[in-house]
């Protein structure tokens, strides 16, 4: 069999041109495996260090105090000869307790100790408020591009705004949240403000999303029921959004990503630094819960990273505010394209 | 059909009366909400356009009494003089440097100590004295007209926040008030008095400086080091062409008049081409957007040229050649990197990639790399490294898709003509492919150039147009970008001030530069769509 084979005409001879070939593969799969290798490198680091801040040795092995509490200043200082370091509030306990405590000399690091509670509450607050008003919106205008219009001007124009809104840096998102929301309506630095930058930002994911879901509804389901006598409407309503829901759903948790995920359209109309009172607390009518700032892991982020120093103190809250919010943020695009993947296989018309 | 046909039961009619609201059937009125939010995309364009401009616009009168303030108050005047000193602290410059070098020669080439090779130097250090004392008379003019100027562009400010205040009081119906604030007119003529009188002590102090530069060029040592001499030389050659440039400063500030007009134009052109963003100086604020747009475009630059080859490669690795179980795995794993938040890779860049890349520059072996070894952490290499990583998916959807739009085909005939599959993806599948790379690379870059957290936290923030003459090596300086700008200075500006409209006026920039991408971008994919027929 070997003699006979390696003979044979049809054998596989190397040439300088399959040679060329084999290198050229290696390159292209090196420069893929690269890309790979440096996500997982990000992730890896974030989740390897900061996983030291949220989880613990002992039952309940979840860090509690870093989900529920508010951040706080950490005082670092030296006491019976040996480096202690602690929040606020517990330093202030320690001080009553040891009356020679009072004349200490602390250096303090702001942000470094205590939890981030109101941030995850804000960044959720903004996300549902903010995904709200984008899904009405923008399943409405799909249903509109979908099922209601004809090809001509208006609809070509309608696409190409889609197309430009898609592509505004979100910087510019900021800006324009912050001198329509802000400053003309008057708003402040607010919820509603905050929600209304988002959504607008995202109205293009959710628009195309939901179109491609629409799409997908076979053209028999609306002949149909339009058929049988029933009104357009009537046909949307009963045969096509509820066969296209899971999947304006399940894209628009892309659109949650971004919107939990960006930074700069809330540093200038919803997102604090440091706020003492979580957003349901001392509402002196129910009406300013929608007019008030809120704290945002991304900005929380962005404050611990750049307006105190890199040490060893400040570090553990640095990555363990980065590790929740990547996974946060990994949790639902990875939700978002394990349910598309999965709706793609089952939904076979 | 004479025989009457039974009544059909009421339930099975439609329903014919129909409500009319406005005129419009419940159905067409579903409609029009339907069209209604369709709309709402333009609508939210327009509003971006229309706050955008509303809030900038007004940059340009103001930026124009700005200028005109900075003439008035005679601040332009004494920074003709300033200029001349600060040429000739780069004189100053240059011939410390000249001592660097023939220092650095002597005690690694010569072997000499220390203190010997000080002594060597002992005659290029006093003629190093007499270039750099010469300024000094001129130096302490600027030093005492700066602080009149100041005071005379403090006393006119404060004037116009008086005149403010008089015409909101009137505004208020406070006329008692109003009549009570004093204003003081500034009168410039008689304030610029002093500031212009001191023309022949400038004169003077001029001459002496030409006289006592001249006076250390006849007397210049030879330097020590054969191969500097060329370099010396230059001093000279510098030397002399800044003394040529005396008369024509003379001549400046004596044509100088305070009350020529600032025109229109040099509102515009002082932003769009002012090489200097300086915000909050007790001198002159200036406006110019070049150092944020050559940072923004160097850090884009930088990403991209990472980020096409392993984008494009990735697309066509797993569009032609990976196997189906790599492609399943793959593309779902490059889509999840476009979920990292862009503020987490800023801080990755700020506690890990920028150290790291500190430490690979400090290798000895990679000193032949330009621009190694670096030591400000956070700069454009940084920042284009993690913004690489942002681009690279956006790259590789778009790319990927335009590979899978060729033809079956195309690949087939290729084959059946004896290529092999590289020849056939290199020649056939990605030349059809090409606008659909081209118009993701764009958009690749867009995505880039609007990025504001990568840049904010990882480019260094030094507003400053980087230094071009070190080459590549370039790409290791600091600078500051259009997106940071906005994001670093929005939340301190007062609202309505100069610097504010200034920050919507990048805005205007950015949100600009974003549809213009796009617009090449879609034109690219139409014009350059293969016909497949």
């Amino acid at each position: 069999m070997t003699d006979s084979s390696s003979t044979h005409v049809f054998q596989f001879r190397p040439t300088p041109a399959r040679q060329r070939e084999r290198y050229a593969f290696w390159l292209f799969r090196a420069a893929t495996y690269t890309i790979l290798l440096c996500g997982a490198l990000i992730f890896g680091q974030i989740i390897f260090r900061g996983a030291s801040t949220v989880f613990q040795a002992k039952a309940p092995f979840i860090n509690t105090q870093f989900f529920t509490a508010a951040p706080e200043s950490l005082f670092v200082f030296e006491w019976e000869g040996q480096k202690r370091s602690m929040g606020f509030t517990e330093f202030q306990e320690f001080k009553a307790k040891n009356p020679a405590a009072a004349a200490l000399k602390a250096e303090t690091y702001a942000y470094s100790s205590g939890g981030i509670f109101p941030c995850i509450v804000g960044t959720l607050l903004l996300v549902v408020g903010s995904m709200t008003i984008a899904l009405f919106l923008g399943v409405s205008a799909a249903i509109y591009l979908n099922e209601y219009a004809r090809d001509g001007h208006f609809i070509r124009f309608v696409r190409l705004a889609i197309l430009n809104l898609a592509g505004v840096p979100s910087v510019v998102f900021g800006l324009f949240g912050f001198g329509m929301f802000v400053n003309f309506f008057g708003w402040g630095y607010s919820l509603l403000a905050g929600w209304f930058t988002l959504a607008f930002m995202v109205l293009p994911v959710v628009i195309t999303a939901s179109e491609e879901s629409l799409k997908a509804v076979p053209k028999g389901f609306r002949e149909g029921s339009l058929a049988l006598g029933a009104t357009k409407w009537q046909t949307i309503r009963k045969n096509v959004v509820p066969y296209a829901l899971p999947g304006i759903l399940t894209s628009s948790i892309l659109g949650i990503a971004r919107v939990a995920g960006e930074t700069a359209p809330i540093m200038f109309t919803a997102a604090v630094g440091i706020r003492d009172k979580l957003p349901w607390q001392d509402l002196a009518k129910p009406s300013d819960f929608f007019f008030q700032a809120v704290m945002a892991l991304p900005y929380h982020i962005y404050t611990v990273s750049s307006k105190i120093p890199q040490n060893e103190y400040t570090a553990s809250v640095q990555y363990g505010t980065a590790f929740v919010f990547l996974a946060l943020v990994a949790g639902i695009a990875m939700t978002s394209i394990l349910l598309r993947n999965n709706l793609r296989n089952r939904h076979k018309w | 059909m004479d025989s009457p046909r039974p009544a059909a039961p009421s339930h099975f009619l439609a329903n014919k009366s129909r409500v009319r609201i406005l005129g419009l059937t419940a159905d067409d009125a579903i409609k029009v909400f339907f069209g209604g939010n369709a709309l709402v995309s333009i609508i939210v364009l327009a509003l971006i356009t229309i706050f955008l401009f509303r809030e900038g616009i007004d940059f340009f009168g103001q930026n124009r009494r700005n200028l005109l303030t900075y003439r008035q108050a005679g601040l332009e005047y004494v920074d003709f003089i300033r200029s001349q000193t600060e040429d000739h602290a780069a004189l100053t410059r240059y011939v410390s440097d000249l001592r660097l070098r023939q220092l650095n020669y002597l005690l690694a080439e010569k072997k000499l100590s220390l203190a010997d090779a000080n002594t060597a130097l002992a005659r290029f250090d006093t003629f190093a004295d007499q270039v750099g004392d010469a300024i000094t008379p001129v130096r302490g003019l600027v030093s005492d007209l700066s602080d009149q100027a100041t005071a005379i562009k403090t006393k006119f400010l404060v004037a116009e926040d008086k005149k403010v205040e008089r015409l909101q009081l009137l505004a208020a119906g406070k006329t008692a008030e109003a009549a009570a604030v004093k204003i003081e007119t500034v009168d410039f003529d008689a304030e610029l008095k002093p500031l212009t009188g001191i023309l022949p002590a400038y004169r003077e102090a001029s001459n002496e400086l030409r006289q006592k530069l001249e006076a250390a060029l006849a007397a210049a040592p030879t330097v020590l080091v054969p191969e500097l001499a060329s370099r010396m030389e230059k001093f000279k050659k510098l030397t002399h062409d800044y003394i040529a440039t005396f008369p024509a400063t003379q001549n400046r500030l004596e044509t100088w008049d305070h009350n020529r007009p600032v025109p229109w134009h040099q509102a515009f052109t002082g932003f769009v081409f002012g090489r200097e963003w300086l915000t909050a100086s007790f001198w002159q604020d200036w406006y110019g957007i070049v150092p944020l747009l050559v940072g923004s475009l160097m850090v884009s630059i930088v990403a991209l040229l990472i980020a096409v080859p392993f984008g494009v490669g990735a697309a066509i690795y797993i569009n032609q050649i990976a196997t189906p179980t790599e492609q399943r795995f793959v593309k779902p794993s490059i889509e999840f990197i476009s979920a990292i938040p862009s503020v987490v890779l800023g801080f990755f860049g700020i506690a890990i990639l920028g150290q790291a890349l500190r430490a690979l520059s400090q290798v000895t072996w990679l000193f032949w790399v330009p621009g190694f070894p670096f030591t400000e952490r956070l700069n454009i290499l940084t920042a284009g490294c993690l913004l690489a990583l942002l681009a690279v998916p956006t790259i590789f959807t778009l790319a990927e898709d335009a590979l899978n739009n060729v033809p079956r085909a195309f690949k087939e005939a290729s084959f059946a003509l004896g290529a092999t599959r590289l020849q056939t993806v290199l020649k056939i599948i990605v030349p059809a492919s090409l606008s659909g790379i081209i118009s993701a690379v764009l958009l690749g870059l867009g995505r880039v150039i609007g990025e504001t957290m990568v840049v904010l936290l990882c480019a260094g923030n030094r507003i400053a147009i980087p230094d071009f003459t070190a080459g590549l090596g370039v790409v290791t300086q600091p600078v500051h970008t259009m997106t940071g700008i906005i994001a670093q200075e929005m939340g301190e500006v007062p609202i309505g001030s100069t610097h504010y409209r200034a920050l919507f006026m990048v805005g205007i920039v950015l949100f600009f530069f974003a549809l213009a991408i796009n617009y090449v971008a879609q034109r690219v994919v139409q014009r350059y769509r293969i016909s497949i027929g």
